[in-house]
């Protein structure tokens, strides 16, 4: 993480000098403490219970406030010993040797005492800072890896700044225009122009912003990610805190939060390039359904009508029973294609909300069969209903509509006499449909594709659009069911479309 | 010379007109045309006709609104013209006063029978028959007695008021919520899963085969409608 640069991230917190200079005070304080509390107790405190008091005076620093102020206590502890209770008193001197030999020993101990508990306290606080922010980055990339939107993890990260530092955070990312504001703590909403400007020199490295009150202005630094720069961190320190390896960790958490956002961002665009695909396809789909199948029959319609009205006395009566009747056929398959477009559109604007309501699946079989009553006269239908089915939620025009599309399908392909099998049975879970034909089958090459739009088995004249069966599978899916193929049956061909609806199921109460 | 019964027909498309107008006028009606709600309404007011065709998409006024303000005045027959996909609104007017609808684009042919049933059914209103029979069944509404090939068919009394209403209704449309509160009452009319289940009791005591029913009919997504004969109100 050396080489983010953060150097120009105002360090948060009170400036080190003034901590240490209340680290000293602290430890001295004590120990004029100490000798305060040895003078008033008189001359029955004396000897080495005296040393003991300076000595805890010292240890209690060390402690408290680390190495150098213990170090300090210490000398200060032995001049004090030395100053108050060796003799002669209240002079540095000392006359007997023996105090020679007291003093030293317990300058010595004094000295050691504070460097040992100094040490090991100056340790267990920077492992204890180390954990914290250990600790901070790894619940920085949990939330991090949470998201999936470029906003959503710039406000994140944001956050997470905000968090480890004790100030305020902002993230900005590069928009359409310029950057923008995509992460920023709860009541903002916008940057002022000066910011924002100081934000944009730090996006195209061209001076970093110096900061000359870290309270009043954002002071930024780049947001990198692998290939790229992502945006821009502004930082703004508003309450003192713990500053001691905080550059460290907020250069961890760009460096992270860096690579997320350009992860997030790479994804969107790869998404948004995805939706755009499948409209165009969509579109070119349209255009050839429209300018082809739209089309002929059109052509038959016009033809047949121009026919009757420049010769209708000429023709025989049946020839013009014939064009009629040719224009009446045509017109309902128009009217069939725009419904598939309508029904198509909605599913593709993302417009469909099934009404789910209670349906009796054999009833909506039968009225699908009664609306197709004469398209299915040339078939013979065998039905083999359960003689009890539950009641589904589903939406009964979705599924009359889904249901229509596959036996319009099995009119198309199986012969004219053949039998279409439809069963509705139901098992512990859901309400399955199959729908069967003898038509000659699909080739398993093409099985998978059935249900893609615009995907035709012949090339064209048999007047589908190549939607019907999208249509039953959206149509189904919306409402929470399944659908698929199965072909061959036999090794004559045949169809089986199954449809399975989920039955509402109440778990009981003692289950949960 | 005979009784042409007034069919008004309230849409702004004139290729409506063009052929509707003629096709009533061989079939034995004296046609009205209107072009606004506005005209249509007036047409009403001034000399009510048989029977009303009404386009749920006029330019000057909301379909809905059009024909709350037709009901205001005038009870006769009202059939819907309404587009494909406009289950809702369908229902609405339904549920708001219309007799029945067809949707457009349609065949003349289904059009005239929706206007037959609604007519004959005006024809012989104020005077209910008390004996309706259909194919096999026989529906005695004043005995509240059903009878499926001279035999009697025992139905609880749920059953029976809903098969009433839908026999009364004359083979028109008759609503899931029309049905819910006429026979479970205002407050159950969310509650399809009792009449998803009356229905098909009624269907395996009264039908031939209850898969394909001949007389109740589903409209999947709207309600059901009582047939007299199988084959009636083929589509």
């Amino acid at each position: 993480m050396s080489n983010i640069p953060t150097s120009h991230v105002a360090r948060p917190g009170r400036t080190p000098l003034t901590q240490t200079t209340w680290r000293y005070v602290g430890g001295l304080g004590l120990v004029v403490a100490g000798a305060a509390a040895a003078l008033a107790a008189g001359p029955e405190l004396a000897g080495a219970n005296l040393a003991m008091v300076f000595l805890l005076c010292v240890l209690v620093s060390a402690v408290t406030f680390g190495l150098g102020p213990a170090l300090a206590s210490a000398l200060l502890a032995a001049l004090t010993y030395n100053f108050f209770f060796l003799e002669p008193h209240y002079t540095f001197r000392i006359t007997h040797p023996a105090d020679l030999v007291t003093f030293l020993v317990f300058f010595a101990v004094a000295l050691a005492t504070g460097w040992l508990a100094g040490r090991a306290r100056d340790n267990a606080r920077r492992v204890a800072g180390h954990a914290n922010a250990t600790a901070l980055l790894l619940e920085a990339s949990r939330a991090l890896a949470r998201t999936s939107a470029p906003d959503e993890a710039a406000q994140v990260l944001a956050d997470q700044i905000a968090a480890a530092t004790g100030g305020r955070a902002i993230v900005l990312l590069n928009g359409d225009d310029g950057l923008r504001l995509a992460g920023a703590p709860p009541g903002l909403s916008a940057l002022d122009a000066a910011s924002l400007e100081a934000a944009h020199r730090t996006w195209a490295d061209t001076g970093t912003a110096e900061v000359a009150d870290p309270a009043r202005a954002w002071s930024f630094a780049p947001l990198d990610g692998v290939q790229a720069r992502v945006g821009v961190v502004g930082l703004r320190t508003t309450a003192p805190g713990d500053g001691s390896d905080r550059p460290d960790l907020i250069g961890a958490l760009l460096e992270q939060g860096g690579v997320v956002i350009e992860r997030a961002l790479l994804a969107a665009a790869a998404s948004e390039n995805a939706a755009l695909r499948r409209a165009d396809q969509l579109r070119t789909g349209l255009l050839t359904a429209i300018s082809h199948d739209f089309r002929t029959p059109l052509a038959a319609i016009l033809g047949s009508a121009t026919t009757l009205s420049d010769y209708g006395d000429d023709l025989k009566p049946g020839v013009r029973r014939d064009l009629l009747q040719s224009i009446q056929q045509d017109a309902q398959q128009l009217n069939k294609h725009i419904g598939a477009l309508l029904d198509m559109s909605q599913l593709e604007g993302g417009a469909l909300r099934p009404k789910q309501d209670w349906t009796e699946v054999r009833e909506i079989i039968g009225s699908a069969l009664r609306r197709l009553r004469s398209r299915l006269a040339g078939h013979r239908i065998a039905r083999d209903f359960a003689s009890s089915l539950s009641l589904i939620k589903a939406d009964p025009t979705l599924l009359e509509q889904a249901l229509l599309n596959i036996l319009d399908n099995a009119a198309t392909w199986a012969p004219q006499g053949s039998a279409i099998r439809i069963a509705a049975h139901e098992d512990a879970r859901n309400v399955l449909v199959s729908i069967e034909d003898e038509g000659p089958g699909i080739p398993p090459d093409q099985l998978h594709a059935v249900f893609d739009r615009f995907h035709r088995l012949s090339p064209a004249g048999s007047g589908g659009l190549g939607l019907g069966l999208s249509i039953t599978r959206g149509f189904i899916e919306a409402m929470g069911g399944r659908v698929a193929a199965v072909s061959p049956l036999t090794a004559a061909g045949g169809t089986r479309f199954v449809i399975s609806l989920p039955k509402v199921v109440e778990t009981p109460r003692g289950l949960l | 010379m005979s009784f042409r019964p007034r069919i008004l027909v309230i849409d702004d498309e004139a290729q409506i007109h063009r052929f509707l107008t003629p096709a009533l006028t061989a079939s034995g009606y004296d046609p009205v045309q209107a072009h606004t709600a506005a005209e249509g309404l007036r047409a009403l007011a001034l000399n009510p006709p048989d029977a009303v065709f009404l386009d749920l998409g006029l330019p000057d006024m909301d379909g809905q609104e059009a024909l709350e303000k037709a009901r205001a005045f005038y009870a006769g027959p009202i059939i819907i013209l309404s587009a494909r996909g406009r289950e809702a609104g369908k229902i609405a007017a339904l549920d708001g006063g219309a007799d029945d609808y067809v949707e457009k684009p349609f065949g003349v042919g289904e059009l005239l029978a929706r206007l037959r049933v609604l007519l004959r059914r005006k024809s012989t209103s104020g005077d209910p028959v008390p004996v309706v029979t259909a194919g096999e069944l026989e529906v005695d509404l004043r005995l509240a007695m059903v009878r499926r090939k001279g035999e009697r068919v025992r139905l609880t009394p749920k059953e029976f008021k809903l098969l009433a209403v839908l026999v009364e209704g004359g083979e028109k449309v008759i609503t899931h919520r029309q049905l819910l509160t006429a026979v479970w009452g205002p407050a159950h009319v969310h509650d399809t899963q009792y009449l998803r289940v009356a229905i098909g009791q009624l269907r395996q005591k009264l039908e031939a085969d209850p898969a394909v029913p001949a007389h109740i009919v589903t409209e999947a997504g709207v309600g059901y409608r009582f047939l007299l004969d199988q084959g009636q109100t083929e589509t």
